[in-house]
């Protein structure tokens, strides 16, 4: 059976991002596309969470800011070491239940997983650094015009061949 | 997220993305997608799961392999053991926006349409 995409989600929620996929149905744009440069066991891979993530020694996102105008989320972005654990981060994500994560940082940045991945052959090498953002972003302007971009080119700059993003 | 994915592969990092709801993230408009059905905030699954985490990152990674082409969307052979309600069961999930939401209904509207203010 196809995966229901509303099922866990409330009754608001599903008829917003209803209407969003409609609107989205309505103007389709080209999808961008790069074949894999090498095997996916020669590769050098790197994770994106939209979980908030921040180390506890660096700048949290702006959670008062978004208390102040609830439309607005903090569109930056932070670099998360690949042996930072769940005991050196808070997410700052105020639409997921942070509880999980926050036990268990693989829950929502699977970085253990995946250096156990590398290990097996399975991928080629993990990324030394992975990426964080707060997915709560209603006008997504700044993001994609500089943030997205800006975590590429930090890709690019240490080697990274593939990435796979984690939502929460 | 999928503009992230977007604007990543564009320049020229190959991506994957996962998604509990993968109509929304490919509607974006993304070149691969691994959909699961598991509840918001557990993307990997249950915290100490490191088998199961393993498995769902094994799977998701393995679409960067077979894709052939962009909107390459597979669901992933996975299971989530609890009904929606057992799974919202005690959820502390508090967003700015519902608590607006909640003094001004009339607000909702602007939130179906996409017409988003600039502030509050």
């Amino acid at each position: 059976m196809p995966i229901d995409s509303y099922r866990h989600l409330d009754f608001a929620t599903r008829q917003i991002i209803k209407a969003w996929v409609q609107r989205e149905a309505s103007s389709p744009r080209a999808i961008p596309w790069v074949p894999m440069a090498k095997p996916l066991a020669e590769s050098t891979v790197a994770l994106v969470s939209t979980a908030g993530v921040a180390r506890l020694d660096d700048v949290a996102f702006d959670e008062e800011g978004e208390r102040r105008n609830p439309w607005w989320g903090d569109p930056s972005y932070r670099l998360i070491p690949h042996d930072t654990t769940e005991h050196d981060v808070k997410l700052h994500h105020l639409h997921i239940d942070r509880r999980f994560g926050s036990a268990d940082l693989d829950v929502v940045l699977p970085m253990r997983r995946l250096r156990e991945l590398a290990i097996d052959g399975f991928i080629g090498r993990a990324a030394e650094i992975h990426y964080s953002l707060m997915g709560y972003q209603l006008r997504p302007q700044v993001l994609e015009q500089e943030t997205a971009p800006a975590i590429a080119r930090e890709m690019r700059a240490r080697g990274v061949d593939a990435a796979a993003l984690v939502p929460a | 997220m999928g503009l992230v994915q977007r604007v990543l592969e564009a320049q020229g990092i190959a991506t994957v993305s996962l998604s509990m709801i993968p109509a929304f993230t490919r509607a974006a408009g993304v070149p691969r997608l691994g959909g699961i059905p598991y509840p918001m905030s557990r993307p990997m699954g249950q915290p100490g799961d490191a088998p199961g985490q393993r498995a769902v990152l094994r799977a998701l990674l393995g679409v960067l392999d077979s894709a052939r082409a962009p909107d390459t969307y597979v669901e992933l052979p996975f299971v989530w053991p609890e009904t929606p309600a057992q799974a919202r069961k005690g959820a502390e999930v508090h967003p700015p926006i519902t608590q607006l939401l909640a003094r001004k209904p009339w607000l909702l509207a602007r939130l179906y349409a996409g017409d988003i203010p600039d502030e509050v």
